[in-house]
């Protein structure tokens, strides 16, 4: 009996994902600017909102997630990097890569930067800007960033392949990005605020995470019904 | 090929546009009844709901005919989507504008966060704000192209824009469908429905001139090309 | 006029407004067309003329 082949998609993808994790793990430049960049967003934060000493707990989602949103503009602005630093870009583009595989491999590499920040964004925040504990909605929290991620990572893939070309690719990437993120920011800020902010509510925290998996599935069927179409060829 | 009266078609359009607008501004003001809880401060939402719902209706046509150009390339197809793009923008501006006006008369303040229709808005303002950015940062195919999926993901943004306003909003205040909604008198109803028919009208015109405005910019620059080449 | 009469006024005053300023718009965009036409046909006329000096053909 002949064992059945692992199809050549999965092996693809794996590939150009370790790659893109290996290649960051050796040099950590994104990861550690991303981190850098979350807790200098917090401290904007709290000296705009909390100088008067003011108790932001009931904000302390709003704040990660506006942390982490703006984050993630810098992630997916980065997520194309690797080729184009080695000049590899031309390259795998006409490697014969199925591009579903290649988005799907820059969604992964998003989904990775983001929970590295989110492992550091997380108790940060808890530490900055909740007054009580938040020790037991750590895993309510973690849920709340695994789903928002998948929504961020799969739009910032997409958008990220829009912008490759473009001449002021820095600045068109967050006009682009942004506006169809702000959905995410209700929900997950919405989530977090639920269970951390005071209040323990679990059916509104029901409520948001329901439309972030909403929000994960639709941007993925749009990335998947338009993905041909975002290269050249 | 262009048809030998493009003309007719727009003075059509045009004059049924104009005749339905006559008719839904005196229907909204002397025909349809005063809102028993709003007052006379309701009858902006006739024009106010018709042009959005226009405004969404701009945005569907753009990405019904972003999906046409993915699949056949054809130019036209791009431009119906570009030009759909602004009408919706202008639309959008009118929808926030005059959003404002009725809260302001609602309830005193310019601007309020709580309505979900307004802060959608401006939010599809900036969506589509972003259409017009990333079709000036590429040229020719790649700018048909990459307008053509924009137009798809940002009109997938608008309903969860829109819901995850409505679901926030639904945790602090039970959702009630306000006079605005389908409880609605048939006097209204019917007044509704005009606005809303002459609204489209004017969607339909509008793009007839901008594509014949198009048109001729494209013969002209071949004339030009022809007799810079012979000279 | 009650106040609240006013905004819808206003309102519907912003949307006339609005049509307006695109009509404006559109005469700017037949006037540069006009401009271009009455260029073009100025050069075509001129084209036409058989007594124009004409620029020695560029030698190959």
């Amino acid at each position: 009996m002949i064992a059945a082949a692992r199809p050549a998609w999965t092996r693809q993808l794996r590939a150009l994902l370790l790659k893109d994790l290996r290649l960051e793990l050796r040099t950590r430049d994104t990861a550690v600017a991303m981190v850098l960049f979350a807790v200098l967003a917090m401290l904007i934060f709290q000296f705009a909102f909390g100088n008067r000493g003011d108790d932001l707990t009931p904000y302390a989602g709003g704040i990660l997630w506006a942390t982490l949103s703006l984050t993630a503009v810098l992630g997916v602005g980065r997520s194309w990097v690797p080729e184009r630093e080695q000049g590899v870009l031309d390259g795998i583009l006409a490697a014969p890569v199925p591009r579903l595989v290649l988005m799907a491999s820059k969604a992964g590499a998003i989904y990775a930067y983001l929970l590295a920040v989110e492992v550091v964004a997380v108790p940060l925040v808890a530490l900055f800007f909740v007054r009580g504990s938040v020790a037991g909605d750590l895993g309510l929290i973690a849920l709340t960033c695994l789903l928002a991620n998948l929504g961020i990572a799969v739009l910032g893939s997409l958008y990220a392949c829009l912008a490759l070309f473009a001449r002021a690719r820095e600045l068109l990437l967050p006009v682009l990005f942004l506006p169809s993120l702000l959905p995410v920011v209700i929900a997950a800020a919405g989530a977090v605020n639920a269970v951390a902010g005071g209040t323990n509510d679990l059916s509104e925290y029901r409520g948001y995470s329901l439309f972030l998996a909403v929000y994960a599935v639709i941007f993925g069927l749009v990335a998947y019904a338009t993905y041909d179409h975002v290269f050249d060829d | 090929m262009t048809e030998a009266r493009p003309g007719r078609r727009l003075a059509v359009t045009g004059a049924a546009t104009a005749a339905l607008t006559a008719l839904a501004v005196y229907g909204v003001f002397f025909v349809a009844p005063e809102d028993a809880d709003q007052g006379i401060i309701q009858k902006i939402f006739y024009f106010h709901v018709a042009i959005a719902i226009g405004s969404l209706l701009a945005f569907a046509v753009a990405c019904v005919y972003g999906i046409r150009y993915l699949r056949s390339r054809d130019e036209r197809h791009d431009e119906i989507s570009a030009t759909s793009v602004g009408i919706g923008i202008g639309f959008a501006v009118l929808v926030v504008i005059t959003g404002s006006i009725w809260a302001k008369a609602s309830w005193g303040t310019w601007w309020v966060w709580t309505d979900p229709r307004l802060v959608t808005f401006l939010v599809v303002l900036l969506l589509y704000a972003a259409y017009f950015v990333l079709r000036s940062s590429a040229e020719g195919e790649r700018r048909m192209r990459y307008s053509a999926i924009y137009s798809i993901a940002a009109f997938a943004s608008v309903p969860l824009s829109f819901y995850s306003v409505r679901v926030a909003r639904s945790f602090v205040h039970p959702v009630v469908l306000t006079s605005s909604g389908a409880n609605m008198p048939n006097t209204m109803l019917v007044w509704f429905a005009v606005s809303q028919l002459a609204v489209i009208g004017a969607f339909l015109t509008i793009m007839q001139v901008e594509l014949l405005q198009r048109r001729a910019d494209k013969a002209l620059r071949r004339i030009k090309l022809r007799l810079e080449a012979a000279a | 006029m009650s106040t609240g009469a006013q905004y819808v006024v206003a309102a519907y005053g912003v949307i006339l407004f609005g049509l307006l300023m695109y009509v404006v718009v559109l005469g700017l965009r037949t006037a540069r067309l006009a401009r271009e036409a009455e260029l073009l046909a100025r050069l075509a006329e001129r084209e036409g003329d058989p007594d124009r000096p004409r620029e020695p053909a560029a030698t190959p």
